[in-house]
């Protein structure tokens, strides 16, 4: 018995050795980096996951949203919730280390991080569908860098200089593996540059994406050729070039128009949807199980799941729409203050991009050049009020059109954009002061010291 | 590692093995208390390793050499004896042994202090005993040196921060490793785990402080071990325990907030504030466009105005009543607390013969918690058993059942907590006429008491630990081991929200959600080692040990949230409509080691000691699969010196020393290393994501300490101690290295930082008067740790505070955590306005142009208890204060409930300080509601809501008597004892808020530490108890 000890001592000293075969284990829950980008497959479910990293709350789930129309508030909205950043953002007094400046940041160049890996490893997707795929990878890095630039560039596209006035980091491939990699310490590229980066993506996709939403086992939540361009269209308006803002909204109405996208006849009911609407050219979908709506967070109240209504509408907004006004109908009055409608319901889709803005910006731009590409401005702008139930206008005037705009796309986060590209004045801010950009975040700057700071910050 | 092992086994074989048996001595040993003879008692001929154990009925039988021969008689819990080898020996045992020979429990062993070359210090479960407490972690505050101990908040049964020599890392666990009888304990998904033991079953705690006690666990010690070693039957007649105690849980302390007067009056200055400040000749912001002061003035006034008649629900009316004639004056705080009790009920029984013996325990603890919805129940049951099979193999099974149940509340950033109550302004009548709970938009916030009426959440939690063992005795002095021990967890959290909770508000349909969470943890594992003990020419005594290890873990974790229900009454997921969210993961852990130890006395003298121990963990990188960690030291036994012995006053003096590595593998995830993409839904479609940026060189934190202490006997050691000095590096420290978010990513993790902690702790153990009928004795602890942050990652120096409400950074050359914030430099006489210290030195008003800097530190410098004891005849009086110096906590909720008005929350009382007219001084600003843009400097994060959290506290404090034995035996007892005990009894402190020991539980971590944030103070509790013999 005893020498049998002995025999049991080696014995499980050599199950000792077996275990180190145990050390090698595998996530249940992720696959190994190396292996995502070998098959037509995954690089797919990559292109998906990136949709969902654009719909992060810090991004287009709602966060470039609302604080656009915080920062473009000129006394229309008051923040009164308790959470400090985003008070720093309507009150223009933004710290360098403001919490959603620096999120929105970082989740725009994930995007890109993801779109990069994509369009590197095109190779592997399925000759049939590689030109979609690139179409899409390049619409969602097109998206990203476009909010990057209007936030973090040092001035609009239309102070001019933009040869010298400091953009955003340029990066469009993968870099090192290793995220240290100096390589990654990049300069702010111009203005000029990311713009031109910009374009070159949105109308790549445009040739490239299919105007068929519903190509081949895919539903329109995905990127069209409408939506790339209306992309295009917003940002040739940020570069006040009105010809080609207008021909692209033009295109992208016409691509809607295609696969039989129209407005939708109530305008309550275009808000507030689980699935996209004839109308919707692009929405983040947000679901009970996945997506985030946070415009539905700060907007609405506790009677509808949100916080206790953190940004609340002046009368200085509610003054501005006419008698009988259906959109002014779609706020409702709760804790004291009126609220946007529009952000009532939660666990609703984010409206990114609607045909009624692609109506209007051909309108705006007709009637600032004189034309009327695709549609007078009188029929566009009629089609908008119709559904307001508001007279016709004969011979719509450019101030017209953008209060028409204005009270159409209100809240939906074009309110800083459209107050700078206008040279408006927002709470006593010029629309190129320094106030009304974002800081470059701190942190960054600690990384990488290169990286220069806006003007008005340190 | 595994050739050192084998040749170890060689070396052990080869020893030869040189007593000469010449005379035989037979003798029998007692129980100096019962008189019975006590089994299992090792006889030992002094100075060699040849000796013998008693059998069932205390008797040996032993050869000896001569007549010179002096024979050790050890037990363990019992004072040691020597006596002359000559005839037939009656030796009487006393229980309680000189603290110098008591068994000292460590890694894979035991020792005897005296003969220890590390620090360790030990708690007996007799010390802590009955305290009403649910984790013995609290009840172990202030009781040994280099321990911290902080229980974050007044929820009961929740998390404990536990701190041996400081804090080693800023990523990893800084808690220490536990081990109950010779099984490391795994963590569970909710509550604190170490909740689950019951104390009362433990016979001691050993805390393995320095790299020569803890380097052989190796990659998870750098925190130091806490070995838990649980009671064990010893032979004899059947005795049986009987305890049960009753009593009652109470807040520390409660704050105070204004009340409907103030309130009211308060809020129309700050009204009055905000008007002036804006209408200020001197940039005062008048951007709204008043026409004059008084335009303003009635602004505000309409403003304020409205609120009242809103808190109060008067205007619109909604069942409130007017504001102005003071009907109305709840105190809210008073409703954030419950009437709560605490009771025990246990019952014991141990004993056994020659062969067999066995401890089997059973109990019951309820604790309320002070806050309304908290609860926490325990129901424990544990069995040891010990067989002697023949007189080489000896098999036992631990096991300990126990069952959890909490009423948890929410963490304390909830709106839904109930300390968040306070925010509620006193104006808010509590129900409206139809007896239906006000909230929002009448009450401030969310009433927090919806939620206790409106929801549960209930947590519960199975445990079941423990191991079957075999000891072979392979030779004279070599010993085998192995056991499988098993740690399994299983966790139950069961919510439900009403419609009209936040949470249901929130669902879909708003009628209710219900979330259901499983997670189990299994880990079970295998220790194997030999351990062989020889004394050669009778001055060379070795201790070898020597084994290998397994350890596996599996974590399951699955949880499915549903909402809508069609009735009030129903609240589990199965009544849902709709399934709202779900998650099922799976992770798991090898771990293979091989350790060994070697302790060398020469002469009784010298003492020397090494260990080692190699670790290979599937969590580590490809690039550092194995992990080695070591230690060596020594001692000199001084006091045995031939011309020490003359020195009367000394009676025990022993110096050590030790050096050695040890290892911290808790900050990597199970697959951290690589790089992965995981799953990500957009819409109804499924997608991948990057989930995770590896680093192949990712592994365990590297501790290095240097040990060096004196331990001490003084007047016949009446008065013992140790003192310790120790220097702790942490290596290769786990950092999120941040990375430009152009990256991808936004931080890497890797092993890159450097930390330390130096200190040093004393310990005094007095005993100041012994006689028959009265003893008292002190037992003092005192400790100092300075922690430093030596590297970061190596580039950057500082990670500076990114949050509104807490200021906890990193910063190369200071501790972990330091506040880095604007310095408040009270409020300006001129104008009330709050003033920061500027970057040129002078104040401004300008919170954006204020310099930030280092205004506190939530690392204590000091901490220590004092525990007196004093024995009269039956009765003993006991108690512990405890106190903790030189910290400071930040109250992330000042800027809310300390803000000037700020907002409409209910303000502290101190507030009624604020400036007022020119040429007042204080540190209040002026009173300024932040209805309009502006100047909204005063309520943001600075030195205003830092605080000194020194404090001294009565910890505990326990009465007890022992009815005299000849009573007893006249009922058929054998003993009984009747208490009274209490926790929390009394603290001294300057902080402010509601009680100093605090850090708030839903940011709690090693560097947010000293935050307060509507954290409940701890709780005090009060209980009367008894424990019957028989």
């Amino acid at each position: 018995m005893k020498s049998s000890i002995y025999k049991y001592i080696i014995a499980a000293s050599l199950l000792g050795t077996a275990c180190e075969k145990k050390l090698d284990l595998a996530n249940p829950q992720s696959l190994d980096a190396d292996i995502v980008f070998s098959t037509d497959d995954r690089v797919k479910k990559v292109l998906i996951g990136n949709y969902a990293s654009l719909g992060a709350a810090t991004l287009f789930g709602g966060d470039v949203l609302w604080m656009s129309e915080l920062l473009g508030s000129d006394g229309e909205l008051t923040w009164v919730g308790t959470f400090p950043d985003p008070r720093q953002i309507i009150l223009k007094n933004i710290q360098i280390n403001n919490s959603n400046v620096f999120a929105t940041y970082a989740q725009a160049y994930r995007v890109i991080y993801n779109s990069n890996n994509i369009l590197a490893n095109l190779d592997v997707v399925k000759a049939v569908d590689r030109s979609r795929v690139e179409g899409e990878a390049k619409f969602l890095r097109a998206m990203a860098y476009f909010e990057l630039i209007k936030y973090f560039g040092e001035k609009p596209y239309i102070a001019g200089n933009t040869t010298s006035l400091k953009g955003v980091p340029l990066i469009t491939a993968p870099g090192p593996s290793s995220p240290t990699s100096a390589e990654y310490q990049l300069p702010r590229a111009t203005v000029e540059a990311v713009y031109t980066q910009i374009i070159a993506d949105f109308t790549d996709a445009e040739a490239k994406l299919p105007s068929l939403p519903g190509a081949v086992g895919r539903n329109s939540v995905y990127a069209n050729r409408a939506a790339a361009a209306l992309g295009l269209a917003r940002v040739y308006l940020q570069q006040a070039k009105y010809a080609e803002a207008r021909d692209a909204a033009n295109r992208s109405i016409t691509f809607a128009a295609t696969v039989g996208m129209s407005l939708v006849p109530v305008f309550a009911n275009e808000f507030n949807t689980t699935a996209n609407t004839p109308e919707d050219i692009f929405s983040m979908q947000v679901t009970l199980q996945a997506g985030t709506n946070s415009c539905f967070t700060f907007f609405s109240t506790a009677t509808y799941g949100a916080r206790d209504g953190d940004i609340e509408v002046n009368l200085k907004h509610m003054d501005k729409y006419e008698t009988g006004d259906r959109r002014k109908d779609l706020f409702f009055f709760e804790a004291g203050a009126f609220r946007v409608g529009k952000w009532q319901q939660n666990f609703r889709n984010v409206k990114v991009m609607r045909l009624a803005e692609a109506y209007l910006t051909r309108a705006e731009c007709n009637v600032r050049l004189g034309t009327s590409v695709g549609a007078t401005v009188a029929a566009d702008i009629k089609r908008i009020r119709d559904r307001a139930a508001l007279p016709e206008i004969e011979a719509p005037t450019l101030q017209q059109v953008l209060q028409e705009r204005e009270l159409e796309l209100a809240f939906e986060g074009q309110g800083a954009w459209d107050a700078k590209r206008l040279k408006l004045t927002t709470d006593g801010l010029s629309w190129d002061d320094p106030k009304m950009t974002f800081p470059i975040p701190l942190r960054e700057r600690n990384i990488n010291p290169g990286l220069e700071q806006n003007p008005g910050y340190n | 590692m595994r050739k050192l092992i084998i040749a170890l086994i060689g070396c052990l074989v080869m020893v030869s093995f040189t007593a000469i048996a010449q005379k035989s001595v037979t003798g029998k040993v007692t129980d100096s208390k019962t008189g019975l003879g006590l089994p299992g008692v090792t006889v030992n001929v002094k100075g060699t390793s040849s000796g013998t154990s008693t059998g069932g009925d205390g008797t040996f039988t032993l050869t000896v050499p001569d007549d010179k021969t002096v024979l050790v008689f050890t037990y363990v819990g019992y004072t040691s004896q020597e006596r002359a080898a000559s005839g037939n020996l009656s030796i009487s045992l006393e229980e309680g042994v000189s603290d110098l020979d008591a068994v000292v429990v460590v890694g894979y062993g035991t020792s005897i202090k005296k003969e220890l070359t590390g620090a360790i210090g030990k708690v007996k479960g007799e010390e802590i005993k009955n305290m009403p407490v649910p984790n013995f972690n609290q009840a172990l505050q202030g009781r040994a040196a280099g321990v911290f101990v902080e229980t974050q908040n007044g929820k009961v049964g929740e998390g404990i921060k536990v701190r041996i020599r400081g804090a080693s890392s800023v990523n990893s666990s800084n808690q220490p490793l536990y081990v109950v009888d010779g099984i490391p304990l795994a963590g569970g998904a909710f509550g604190s785990s170490t909740a689950d033991i019951n104390f009362n079953d433990v016979e001691s705690f050993e805390i393995l402080k320095d790299a020569a006690a803890s380097a052989i666990y190796g990659s998870r010690a750098a925190n130091g071990v806490v070995v838990i070693t649980t009671k064990r039957g010893k032979q004899g007649k059947t005795q049986f325990n009987l305890g049960a105690q009753y009593g009652t849980n109470a807040p520390t302390n409660k704050r105070g907030f204004l009340n409907a007067q103030e309130y009211v009056d308060y809020f129309q200055q700050a009204g009055r504030g905000a008007a002036e400040f804006h209408m200020r000749p001197d940039g005062g912001d008048n951007w709204f466009g008043f026409t004059d002061l008084q335009d303003a003035y009635d602004y505000m006034q309409g403003i304020i105005v409205g609120r009242l008649n809103r808190y109060s629900g008067f205007i619109p009316n909604r069942g409130g009543v007017d504001w102005r004639n003071g009907q109305i004056d709840t105190n809210w705080e008073d409703l954030a607390f419950q009437d709560a009790n605490t009771n025990q009920i246990e019952l014991s029984a141990q004993g056994g013969n020659e062969k067999t013996r066995f401890f089997i325990a059973g109990s019951i603890n309820n604790q309320d918690g002070i806050l309304i919805g908290n609860k926490f129940q325990r129901m424990s049951a544990r069995i040891n058993l010990d067989h002697q099979v023949n007189n080489w193999l000896k098999i036992g099974f631990n096991s300990s059942l126990s069952k959890i149940t909490r009423d948890r509340v929410p963490d304390d950033n909830a709106f839904s907590t109930p300390m968040q109550i306070v925010a509620l302004a006193p104006i808010t009548p509590v129900r409206d006429t139809a007896g239906l709970l006000f909230s929002t938009p009448v009450t401030t916030y969310y009433n927090p008491l919806l939620e206790i009426e409106q929801s549960t959440r209930r947590t519960e939690g199975f445990r079941n630990q423990g191991s079957i063992y075999a000891e072979f005795k392979l030779a004279k002095g070599l010993m085998f081991h192995t056991d499988l021990g098993l740690d399994m967890i299983i966790q139950n959290s069961e919510n439900w929200w009403g419609p009209r909770t936040l949470v249901g508000l929130a669902s879909p349909l708003q009628q209710g959600v219900a979330t259901s969470e499983w997670f189990r943890n299994t880990r079970w594992m295998n220790n194997n080692y030999l351990s062989y003990k020889t004394t050669v020419s009778d001055k060379h005594k070795f201790d070898f040990t020597a084994g290998f290890a397994f350890e596996n873990l599996d974590e399951r974790y699955t949880y499915v949230e549903g909402s809508d229900f069609p009735d009030l009454a129903l609240k589990t997921v199965g009544s849902t409509t709709t399934i709202t969210a779900g998650d099922g993961t799976r992770g798991e852990n090898n771990l293979v080691s091989m350790f060994g130890r070697v302790n060398y006395v020469f002469d009784d003298k010298l003492l020397i000691g090494a260990s080692i121990r190699d670790d290979a963990d599937s969590r580590f990188g490809t690039n550092y699969k194995h992990g080695q960690f070591w230690s060596a030291s020594a001692g000199f036994i001084l006091s045995d010196l031939n011309f020490m012995k003359g020195i009367d006053v000394i009676s025990f003096l022993k110096p050590r020393i030790s050096y050695g590595t040890t290892g911290n593998n808790t900050g990597l995830g199970y697959y951290d290393a690589k790089s992965q993409y995981g799953a990500a839904t957009y819409g109804t479609a499924s997608g991948l994501a990057i989930s995770r940026f590896g680093n192949d060189d990712l592994r365990w934190e590297t501790v290095e300490q240097f040990n060096i202490g004196i331990d001490f006997g003084l007047f016949n050691n009446k008065l013992t101690g140790e003192i310790d000095w120790y220097n702790k590096q942490t290596n290769d420290m786990l950092l999120n290295r941040p990375v430009t978010s152009v990256s991808g990513t936004t931080a890497i993790f890797g092993n890159i930082g450097e930390m330390e902690n130096k200190g040093v702790e004393l310990t005094l153990n007095t005993v100041n008067i012994s006689n028959r009928n009265f003893k008292w004795t002190t037992s003092l602890n005192i400790s100092h740790n300075k922690n430093k942050l030596l590297k970061l990652d190596g580039e950057q120096n500082e990670i500076l505070p990114n949050d509104a409400r807490f200021a906890n950074a990193l910063i190369v050359g200071q501790p972990i955590g330091v506040f880095w914030a604007p310095k408040f430099l009270g409020a300006n006489a001129d104008n009330g306005d709050a003033q920061y210290e500027g970057e040129d030195g002078r104040p401004t008003r300008f919170w954006d142009e204020a310099k930030k800097q280092i205004v506190g530190d939530p690392n204590p410098e000091w901490f220590g208890g004092v525990t007196n004891t004093v024995g009269w005849k039956g009765f003993e009086l006991s108690f512990l204060f405890q106190g903790v110096f030189g910290n400071q906590v930040q109250d992330g909720a000042g800027g809310f409930m300390s803000s000037s008005a700020s907002w409409f929350d209910n303000q502290t009382k101190d507030q009624l300080a604020a400036w007022q007219k020119t040429g007042d001084v204080t540190m209040v600003p002026q009173a300024r509601l932040l209805w309009l843009d502006g100047d909204d400097g005063a309520s943001n994060i600075s030195s205003r809501y830092v605080y000194d959290a020194s404090y001294v506290r009565l910890k505990s404090l326990s009465l007890g008597y022992t009815v005299p034995t000849k009573i007893m035996s006249r009922l058929g007892l054998n003993s009984a004892r009747i208490y009274v005990s209490g926790v929390n009894l009394l603290t001294w402190t300057d902080y402010p808020g509601w009680d100093p020991e605090v850090n708030t539980d839903y940011r709690s971590s090693n560097v947010n530490q000293g935050s307060d944030f509507y954290a409940a103070p701890q709780i005090k509790s009060w209980v009367f108890g008894i424990n019957l013999g028989f």
